[in-house]
């Protein structure tokens, strides 16, 4: 899974997610501060003051004239992503054999997500398991790990935190409980200078109902059976009742100012990598 | 029992469960089937969402009827169905069965067979006694009889009967069968299973059965075939087979069957329409007519469906009179050589003195060139052409000696015509006329067919007188008309001359085709053995059963007494097979006997008639049972399949991969059999040993369980294996190791053997392999290693131990290596062979001096020679030489080329000793 995520964000260029200049929620990172600060990048000399550190005098410059000079370097920061999927049974289901299970997709996602901003020098942390972001190699590891770990948390919505102002969340999940649950948590983190970024991952069967005949339809989570005699006859109301489910989520990104996608299984995953990619590049600026 | 045409009902009361089916239909109807059930996560979108209308829940009718027809199958079946269910048996007394087994009754046995124990069945089934009587009996014979008996017993009595190779005794059986207690007749069911060749007492046994009470007779049946062999014209072998009746066309396959059992050929006889016999001719070359032993009707059993053939069949049996003593000389120049290479392809040729000769059965004697005829041999040959022996004679400088002293031979001394005395030289230095050629073959004689050989010539033979009869009794003419051979009749039998010799002095004629397809046909023309009547009685050899199969006689076989003109009376007493003895087998054969045979007369008033095979009873109960069993099975797939409880039902996909894991699950033993196949496909460890070992030459020491001593072996052996690359032809590989026990040995031409105190005792397998190798031309090089550790004149720990080990091989005596021995100048001439140690013996095989013409299976020495020659890996030798020189180590390697030299090329190196004597014959 690892493997193949780290593929799959292979074949997009390091995504940069525009960070915020907020100093509060950004530490040292990639994203040039364009000021005198921590990092790798050269950013001008200027001369010795009593008050550096001996360390800091870049000697090469000192023998070129008769002052003595400091080297100073470019603030660098990066920005903290917070990541979370829907891992709920609903999720464990795919229509037929030869597609993967909405879980397995989003996972893929979530992790290729992941590798992607870690390239790009940004911080990533799965949101609700407590574990303070990490960037780097060992950051990919520690979230592949938690991703791992907490694949059989039953929650079907993300856990409400208090999250560093203008820190970035995406959150993937099938979005199958009600639109008022979504509301609020929307609501809760845009509250909070938290910018969202949402993709709906769907079946084929539940975008389409292609079912016939007398059926009995069993939730995944418990909910009460459900039996229809002649399932064909009720397509359309679903699909309609699906499409307003989807415009009630939209208008709760929309007044939020979050990002909303969708993404069936039946589509290569790049093609829901591509989306948020472009999303979050887009905030940029 | 309920009866609808060929349909009957054994239990027709459970039919009127068939009342129930409606109510099923009924039930079935209103139940529904359970929903799909599906599982779904998007569900909350679905509650409240319900179908427009509502069609009630129905069983689809295909499922409905499909229901339906399990429930009628099971009780149809449970009703026992039958088809074509047989009639009760009729009367009520005993069931008397009378089989027929004689040799008729082998074709289509199993069919009578089985009438036999489907009539006990029934018998057993109304409880009634049963009692079984054979036909093929006598009352001379100790045969199994029937009577009166169990239904069990019946049946093994029934399995146990096997057709008799002679014809049934209808009278006899009669007679058994009155003697039998039966119990009141006229009540008794008869059912006679007839073989439907009648006999002449046949109407006895019909009307002794009919006074019993309701007779049945089993007919028809496979009839017999009956085949006889004889040689017909222009010796061609002819067999003739008859039918009991003349119906339609029928093609019948005649196999020519070897002592062996192989098939020499075929061929096809054609019974034409309305015809009861047919012929035909086995064509088979006369260098198989030997092997031939019987002609068999295929797929036909029965004894009289073979003919065994004995030595009037066969080709006829040459003798050759061995002459003087001048034998052996020259083989491949002796008359005897030509003649038996010229008769052998198509005779069968004996060699050995004319008394010996005579004893035996013989029919043509080849008499190569002799003077006069001692007068005791000469009645006896008399006699024997007189009754139908053929003697071939040749000339020659004795005949011509003989036929000059005498001034002219004659009939007298069997000869065909009057010879003069002396030979006529054809050709030659002093003479005008050349060689003479063959004239083109005419006339009415045996060579007439011949065609022309121009390539024979003649240069020299004897003449004959002229005189009346010359020109009839002359086969074969030169070009100027003087004949070659001739023949004269006497008795039955023949005498022929070739006027020339039947080696090379005298014509080409031996070298050339003529004199085989010459010789050929006089073979072919003369009288057969074994037609001549043999006298008093015979054993029986090996006899027919009665499918015409070859085993041991039974018991009742008696001798036959073979008079003149009487065919034997086959029968218990007498059944047909071999009789005589290994070397001279009289074949008596059924098939004449039962050529005339007849169908079976008019049956007794009142008798019904059955026919074999028919009336079998099928229950249908078994396969209504399985059809509803299948139809449940479909039932419960569709269920599952309704209820969605089949994954993946309607996906093609997974459809093609359950059916490809299916035959994967079938296919299973073939792939792990191609598995196994393929790992045996791959060499073992083992083969690519022997290949790399077989591939090239190696030099190869045996394993002795000490490291450092295998090592030294091995470093040694590599590089004497260098140096003789490298001054040598012998290109020898990198030396390998070989364990005794275990490795294949013959491999190698020689094994260097270092002997350490640590080497363990050989076990007998080994001690086996090493006789074997060593007896077998390898060469074991035995190196005791202990020069130093030696006490003067005793032996070293080294020799004890060698003693010890080799106490049971094959060594033969050894000696010190003398002077002049080959090992000494195979290639360096070499006085002594040092190794490591010098001074000492090597031992090799004794009294394999100069002229020895084997390699010693085994040398001796104490040197330590793999110690001189091994170098460590740097390349520096590991050990210093005793007393020491780069002299003495070269010296060691010139011993161990030798050696090599030695065993390679053996004793070819030994004729070098001949070089100064030939040099000097050269000179002269």
């Amino acid at each position: 899974m690892r493997h193949h995520a780290e593929e799959l964000a292979g074949k997009f260029p390091p995504l940069l997610v525009a960070a915020e200049r907020v100093a509060a929620t950004v530490s040292q990172g990639m994203h040039g501060r364009r000021r005198v600060g921590m990092g790798e990048a050269f950013w001008q000399f200027r001369p010795y003051q009593v008050t550096d550190s001996v360390r800091r005098i870049d000697w090469r410059r000192t023998a070129r004239g008769d002052e003595t000079y400091v080297r100073e370097t470019e603030w660098e920061a990066s920005q903290s992503v917070w990541l979370w999927r829907d891992s709920s049974p609903s999720m464990r289901f795919s229509s037929d054999r030869a597609l993967p299970e909405k879980a397995v997709r989003t996972d893929l996602l979530v992790l290729a997500l992941g590798a992607l901003l870690v390239e790009a020098g940004e911080r990533i942390a799965l949101l609700g398991e407590g574990v303070p972001p990490r960037s780097g190699r060992t950051g990919l590891n520690l979230f592949a790990n938690t991703l791992e770990n907490a694949r059989d948390s039953a929650a079907s919505l993300p856990a409400l935190e208090s999250l560093p102002r203008h820190a970035v969340i995406v959150l993937v999940s099938d979005f199958m409980e009600p639109a008022a649950d979504y509301a609020e948590i929307v609501g809760h983190y845009a509250a909070a200078g938290v910018s969202g970024f949402l993709l709906q991952v769907t079946d084929p069967a539940e975008e389409a109902f292609p079912f016939q005949g007398r059926i009995r339809f069993d939730g995944t989570e418990s909910e009460a059976s459900h039996l229809l005699r002649r399932a064909d006859r009720v397509r359309d109301a679903y699909i309609e009742k699906l499409a307003l489910h989807r415009a009630q989520l939209q208008d709760v990104c929309r007044t939020a100012g979050w990002f909303f996608a969708r993404h069936v299984t039946t589509e290569p995953p790049e093609a829901a990598l591509l989306k948020l990619y472009t999303a979050m590049t887009r905030q940029d600026g | 029992m309920l009866t609808f045409g060929a349909l009957s009902f054994a239990a027709p009361w459970l039919l009127t469960g068939l009342i129930v089916l409606p109510a099923i239909w009924l039930l079935i109807r209103i139940t529904p089937p359970a929903p799909r059930s599906v599982r779904f996560p998007a569900i909350r979108l679905l509650y409240g969402l319900q179908s427009p209308e509502e069609t009630p829940d129905r069983t689809p009718w295909w499922l409905l009827l499909l229901r339906l027809l399990f429930a009628a199958l099971v009780i149809l079946a449970l009703a026992k169905p039958l088809i074509g269910a047989r009639q009760e048996l009729v009367g009520s007394g005993p069931v008397v069965i009378v089989v027929d087994h004689g040799w008729a009754a082998a074709p289509g046995w199993s069919d009578r067979k089985a009438a036999a124990l489907d009539l006990v069945e029934r018998a057993e089934r109304a409880g009634r006694a049963v009692a079984l009587f054979p036909t093929a009996v006598s009352d001379s014979a100790a045969i199994e009889r029937g009577g009166l008996m169990a239904p069990d017993d019946a049946r093994t009595f029934i399995n146990g009967l096997a057709p008799q190779p002679w014809p049934t005794a209808p009278a006899a059986a009669a007679e058994q069968i009155a003697a039998a207690p039966l119990g009141v007749p006229a009540a008794a069911s008869v059912f006679w299973l007839a073989d439907g060749v009648a006999e002449p007492e046949d109407r006895v046994l019909a009307a002794r059965l009919a006074g019993f009470g309701s007779l049945t007779v089993y007919e028809g049946g496979e009839s017999p075939l009956s085949l006889t062999a004889r040689i017909g014209e222009r010796n061609a072998l002819t067999a003739r087979l008859t039918r009991l009746a003349a119906g339609a066309e029928e093609i019948v396959n005649v196999r020519a069957v070897a002592t062996d059992g192989r098939v020499l050929t075929r061929a096809v006889a054609t019974f034409a329409e309305g015809e009861p016999v047919a012929e035909t001719i086995v064509e088979l070359p006369l260098e198989l007519r030997n092997e031939l032993a019987r002609l068999e009707l295929q797929d036909r059993p029965g004894a009289a469906a073979v003919a065994l053939l004995d030595e009037s069949f066969r080709r006829r049996p040459v003798g050759l009179v061995a002459g003087s003593g001048f034998q052996d000389s020259q083989p491949l120049l002796e008359e005897m050589f030509y003649l038996d290479r010229a008769l052998a392809p198509f005779s069968e040729v004996s060699r050995g003195p004319l008394e010996d000769l005579l004893k035996r059965d013989i029919s043509v004697i080849a008499l190569p060139d002799t003077g006069l005829l001692p007068a005791s041999e000469k009645s006896l040959l008399n006699d024997w052409i007189a009754a139908g022996g053929t003697l071939i004679r040749f000339a020659g400088p004795r005949l011509a000696a003989a036929s000059l002293e005498n001034r002219g031979l004659g009939e007298s001394e069997l000869l065909p015509v009057l010879l003069r005395g002396g030979d006529r030289a054809l050709g030659g230095v002093l003479s005008w006329n050349s060689p003479a050629a063959l004239a083109p073959f005419e006339g009415e004689t045996p060579f007439a067919d011949l065609p022309d050989y121009d390539n024979v010539l003649i240069y020299k033979q004897v003449l004959a007188e002229p005189s009346i009869e010359l020109a009839d009794r002359t086969w074969a003419r030169l070009a100027d008309g003087t004949p070659i051979v001739t023949a004269m009749a006497r008795g039955d039998g023949r005498i022929v001359l070739f006027h020339t010799t039947a080696n090379t002095d005298w014509s080409d004629l031996s070298l050339s085709g003529a004199f085989v397809e010459m010789l050929r046909r006089i073979v072919a023309v003369s009288a057969g053995v074994g037609e001549a009547a043999h006298d008093g009685t015979i054993p029986a050899l090996e006899t027919l059963n009665g499918f015409g199969q070859l085993g041991a006689p039974p018991a009742s076989a008696r001798p036959m007494a073979l008079g003149a003109g009487t065919p034997p009376a086959i029968g218990p007493d007498h059944p047909p097979g071999y009789y005589g003895s290994e070397l001279s087998r009289t074949a008596v054969n059924l098939g004449p006997a039962a050529a005339d045979m007849l169908p079976l007369a008019q049956l007794p008033e009142g008798s019904r008639t059955a026919s074999y095979g028919g009336g079998d009873e099928l229950d249908l109960a078994p396969w209504g049972l399985t059809a509803a069993a299948l139809l449940l099975l479909v039932d419960f797939i569709v269920t599952l399949v309704m209820r969605g409880l089949v994954p993946g039902v309607g996906n093609a996909r997974t459809g093609a991969t359950t059916a490809a894991l299916l035959v994967a699950v079938l296919l299973s033993p073939g792939l792990t059999g191609m598995a196994s196949a393929q790992t045996s496909s791959t060499m073992s460890e083992q083969e690519r040993w022997i290949m790399r070992a077989a591939l090239d030459t190696r030099l190869a020491y045996v394993i002795t369980g000490d490291r450092e001593v295998d090592e030294v072996s091995r470093s040694g052996l590599s590089s004497l294996s260098e140096i003789l690359n490298r001054r040598t032809a012998v290109e020898p590989l990198e030396p390998m190791a070989v364990d005794v026990e275990v490795d294949e040995l013959s491999l190698f031409p020689l094994l260097y053997w270092p002997i350490t105190a640590a080497q363990t005792a050989l076990t007998p397998n080994g001690e086996a392999r090493l006789n074997l190798y060593m007896r077998n031309g390898g060469t074991i090089f035995f190196d005791t290693r202990d020069r130093i550790g030696a006490s003067p004149g005793g032996a070293g720990p080294g020799l004890q131990r060698l003693r010890s080990l080799t106490r049971n091989l094959d060594i033969p005596a050894l000696a010190p290596v003398p002077e002049n021995h080959v090992l000494t100048k195979t290639f360096y001439l070499l006085d002594t062979f040092p190794g490591r140690y010098e001074g000492g013996r090597l031992y090799v095989e004794q009294g394999q001096g100069n002229t020895g013409s084997e390699v010693s299976p085994v040398i001796i020495g104490s040197h330590d020679w793999a110690g001189a020659w091994a170098r460590s890996e740097d390349g520096f030798y590991r050990f210093p030489v005793v007393p020491g020189g780069e002299l003495q180590r070269e010296m060691a390697f010139r011993s161990g080329v030798n050696l090599v030299m030695y065993m390679l090329t053996g004793n070819y190196k030994a004729d070098q000793v001949h070089v100064p004597a030939i040099l000097e014959r050269l000179g002269q």
